[in-house]
């Protein structure tokens, strides 16, 4: 979801380091709540000291390649103050699976320490932390682990300009709970508001009564 | 003004009907007409078609006959002049081929192998060689061992062109594992690697004949690569840095063959990448070899994401696209060209995104509209392969009038390979995520689409229906309701119903995305007497594969998420016995290995057992008399995380109703 463009303090240096251990790579589960043309709802917090305000916020997922790590799909802001219409962006994922990615991003400005207070934020990582801080994951197996870690790079807009006052240059930090679909992520951007926390919950279509999956194949 | 069909280099003196009559005087005279004929067709298309057309292959043909049985005089030189016309005619025109076969000049050339004067058995072979060009040549059953004598017999000849008559035959007429394997055993792959030490032409006809009788059989590659062979893979390896470009092709073409069936065996430091450079060269060639080496990339790369990766660093796409904007590319260069890219980009996004960047793109585009099939083919492979980026389908690069017209177009053509390549294409370029899909209705493409569906050859079928089961994925109501009403539950029912399984998958994979979004979209099911919802629960009990079974369960999951009435038609289905004395199909479903079956089974019990569908507790009371409660009970510990939190989330609900009744 894009947030106003504001003034904020300088990134610190990028420090990440990995170990060479080289281990057995399991691809996290493949959860039928994460597919395809799945859709979740929920808001984004973007509070300011200045002012307490939310936008809710849409999720369809639109591709899903596990063997890559891969994810993307479309975010839809709502109630976007400075915006006529709903506010569309296409966002990739990369999926922490410790093969295509680890815990730490080594990009968009973000460092291995300001990963670990990204990811600390969530409950379901204080296990996995140890291990983190020596290797960003590399050696863990989280084949059967209930909880999908991923980071969410918006990449365009899809139905407004990019002279829409809006930013999309930050990511997020998500982690997605497979046993209900909620997904809860904080915004990273060292040019906005800090911990701007997006929180989501498996949409099940409007009149129906349990939740239905389609599907599509590419060639 | 009209013209004659004679072209005008002729002057009357050497008309084509003159010069045939000519053929027919004896002596000095008639040799002198062979030459003149030889002389007039070589390298002559035109000129070849013309005396073709005039019977003249037939009149050779005879003079032939009679001098290879005529032992009174010096005919060497009419059986030398007549081969070398046969063979000119034989050589790159198909016509010339059939027109010399048909006249039955094949087994006279062939007695001419064994001749006692060389030149006679040199032009003979030359000849030959030609026909073996052809793919219309006769082809060699090498389970006969007297075959594989005759080609052993061949290959130890001193004469150049006689083995490489010995090598163009395996090539051409080598396909099965069986035949490499006794040409092999016989003898033959340590000839043909011995052959790689002669000259230009035995080298080039051996490295030829090695990837045909090597290809695709690891176990003749291991013979290859083994020392019995001595060091033939190094020696081909070698050639491929030849001073003759075709030499180099035919040679990275033998080790492309190696790496596909045996990557193992293809350990050299560095090959690979040498390899691709190399290609990359070749394709610098204007002629032939320039041509080829753009097919030999695709096959290359096409199944390997690493050899794309790689193809990826030496910067191959911005090469493949500065060929393709020459504007004056041939047919075969143009359709390697093409292959090459799908190949680069069936897997790498990178090699995606470079494309799109480039304005070779639109070249791509403008290639569906090419007069040849070859290449309206390749573009569509290359749409195939650019439109399995996610990335750039949601941004609507595909949706234009620009892709979808001409694609639609191709599905009318009468050329199956087209209608397959558009329709490959049109099912990813479907996928747009926008909810109105309307300009390939608008241009008539579900229309030809549900048309294909009923084709008679089931590959059109297949990809047909493929591409209606994702042009409806999370489609809106209106378009929805158009494609229903072309493609009718009557056609849904027989593609459900089809003898090959892949189109059931892909027509269930269809109703699966047709009951999905608003809960309207579920009466679809329930249309003509429950057409679908019957034809979709036989079909759960009679199919054996697999995927069918995923597809379907997954259509009732998605019906079950409806409200209580189609709860209750889903139940209905569910605890059918699937035999005749015990399990529901539910429980023979849950107690699946597939876990993706097994998931669908568990999301229609969850969506069944929904605490807050009215008809909840009789469903759960059902669902535990016929054993299925117990059955979820013995999978919380399923092996796949996925079926186990769904079967704790249906489970919790069924124990909602069991704290309800205490």
């Amino acid at each position: 979801m894009p947030v106003r463009v504001v003034d904020a303090s300088p990134t610190s240096p990028a420090s990440a380091s990995s170990s060479g251990v080289d281990v057995e790579h399991k691809s996290p589960p493949a959860c039928t709540l994460l597919g395809v043309g799945q859709a979740f709802s929920g808001t984004q917090n973007v509070s300011s000291p200045q002012k307490d305000e939310a936008w809710r916020v849409n999720v369809r997922i639109q591709g899903c390649d596990l063997e890559h790590g891969y994810l993307c799909g479309t975010m839809e802001a709502l109630n976007v103050p400075m915006a006529d219409t709903p506010v569309v962006t296409f966002w990739e994922g990369e999926i922490v699976d410790t093969k295509n990615y680890t815990f730490f991003t080594n990009k968009w400005k973000a460092t291995s320490e300001v990963d670990i207070q990204h990811w600390t934020k969530f409950p379901s990582f204080s296990s996995l932390l140890d291990q983190v801080e020596v290797d960003g994951g590399k050696s863990l197996n989280l084949s059967n682990y209930p909880y999908i870690f991923m980071r969410w790079k918006e990449q365009y807009f899809v139905n407004v300009g990019t002279d829409c006052g809006l930013t999309i240059a930050g990511f997020y930090y998500v982690c997605f709970s497979c046993s209900d679909g909620s997904v809860n992520g904080f915004y990273y951007d060292p040019n906005s508001s800090p911990f701007q926390k997006l929180e989501l919950q498996s949409a099940k279509y409007e009149d129906r009564t349990g939740f239905s999956f389609p599907s599509y194949e590419l060639q | 003004m009209p013209s004659s069909a004679i072209p005008s280099s002729w002057s009357s003196h050497n008309r084509p009907e003159l010069l045939i009559a000519r053929l027919r005087s004896a002596g000095e005279g008639r040799l002198k007409a062979l030459r003149e004929l030889k002389n007039q067709i070589i390298g002559n298309r035109t000129k070849k078609l013309t005396y073709i057309k005039l019977g003249a292959v037939p009149s050779v043909v005879e003079i032939l006959t009679s001098a290879v049985f005529d032992t009174s005089g010096d005919v060497h030189s009419i059986l030398i002049q007549s081969c070398a016309v046969l063979g000119s005619f034989a050589c790159g025109v198909d016509a010339g081929v059939k027109a010399v076969l048909e006249a039955g000049a094949f087994s006279h050339l062939m007695i001419l192998i064994s001749h006692r004067n060389d030149k006679v058995v040199d032009a003979a072979a030359r000849s030959l060689r030609m026909i073996y060009q052809s793919k219309l040549a006769p082809k060699y059953d090498f389970l006969y061992a007297k075959n594989i004598e005759f080609i052993l017999s061949l290959l130890n000849k001193g004469n150049e062109n006689v083995t490489g008559l010995g090598a163009s035959i395996i090539t051409h007429s080598c396909w099965s594992k069986m035949e490499q394997r006794a040409l092999s055993d016989a003898g033959v792959l340590k000839k043909l690697v011995s052959l790689l030490r002669g000259s230009l032409s035995q080298r080039d006809a051996s490295l030829e004949s090695l990837a045909s009788l090597i290809k695709d059989n690891p176990e003749v590659i291991s013979k290859f690569v083994g020392p019995e062979s001595g060091r033939a893979l190094s020696a081909v390896t070698e050639l491929t840095k030849d001073r003759y470009p075709r030499t180099r092709l035919l040679a990275c073409m033998c080790l492309i063959v190696v790496q596909s069936s045996s990557p193992a065996s293809l350990q050299v430091a560095g090959i690979k990448m040498k390899l691709i450079t190399i290609l990359l060269e070749l394709m610098d060639d204007p002629g032939e070899v320039g041509d080829e080496a753009g097919f030999a990339l695709s096959s290359f790369i096409s199944e390997s994401e690493d050899l794309q990766k790689l193809a990826f660093e030496a910067n191959v796409v911005d090469r493949l696209c500065d060929h393709l904007q020459n504007c004056l590319l041939q047919t075969r260069r143009y359709q390697g060209i093409l292959l090459a890219l799908a190949g680069l980009c069936s897997k790498l996004e990178c090699c995606r995104s470079k494309i799109f960047s480039h304005k070779a793109f639109n070249l791509i585009i403008d290639a569906l509209n090419h007069e040849r099939s070859e290449v309206r083919v390749a573009a569509c492979i290359c749409l195939k392969s650019l439109s399995r980026s996610v990335q750039h389908l949601s941004a609507g690069h595909f949706k234009t009038e620009l892709i979808i017209m001409p694609l639609v177009k191709l599905l009318c053509d009468t050329s199956t390979s087209e209608q397959v390549a558009a329709l490959g294409a049109i099912s990813n370029i479907v996928i747009d995520f926008a909810m109105h899909k309307s300009l390939l209705v608008k241009c008539g493409g579900v229309k030809q689409l549900v048309q294909l569906s009923k084709s008679m050859d089931s590959t059109i079928r297949v990809n047909a229906v493929w591409a209606l089961r994702n042009l409806m994925f999370l489609v809106d109501n209106t378009c929805k309701e158009g494609i229903f009403s072309e493609l009718t539950a009557m056609t849904l029912r027989s593609l459900i119903c089809d003898p090959k399984p892949s189109v059931q998958e892909q027509a269930l994979g269809l109703v699966r995305n047709l009951v999905d979004g608003s809960v309207d979209s579920i009466e679809y099911m329930f249309l003509e007497d429950c057409l679908l919802l019957n034809t979709v629960g036989r079909q759960l009990l009679s199919a054996s594969k697999t995927e069918v079974l995923i597809q379907g369960m997954f259509v009732l999951c998605n019906v079950s998420s409806g409200n209580e009435f189609h709860k209750e038609a889903v139940m209905h289905q569910l605890m059918t016995p699937a035999d005749p004395d015990t399990l529901s199909i539910v429980v023979k479903f849950l107690q699946n290995s597939d876990s993706q079956l097994r998931v669908a089974a568990v999301w229609a019990l969850v969506n069944l057992t929904s605490p807050s569908s009215p008809g909840a507790f009789a469903r759960v009371v059902r669902l535990r008399n016929a054993g299925v409660v117990q059955q979820l009970k013995t999978m919380v510990t399923d092996p796949c995380l996925d079926v186990k939190l769904r079967v704790r989330t249906a489970l919790g609900q069924t124990m909602t109703f069991d704290a309800s009744v205490v």
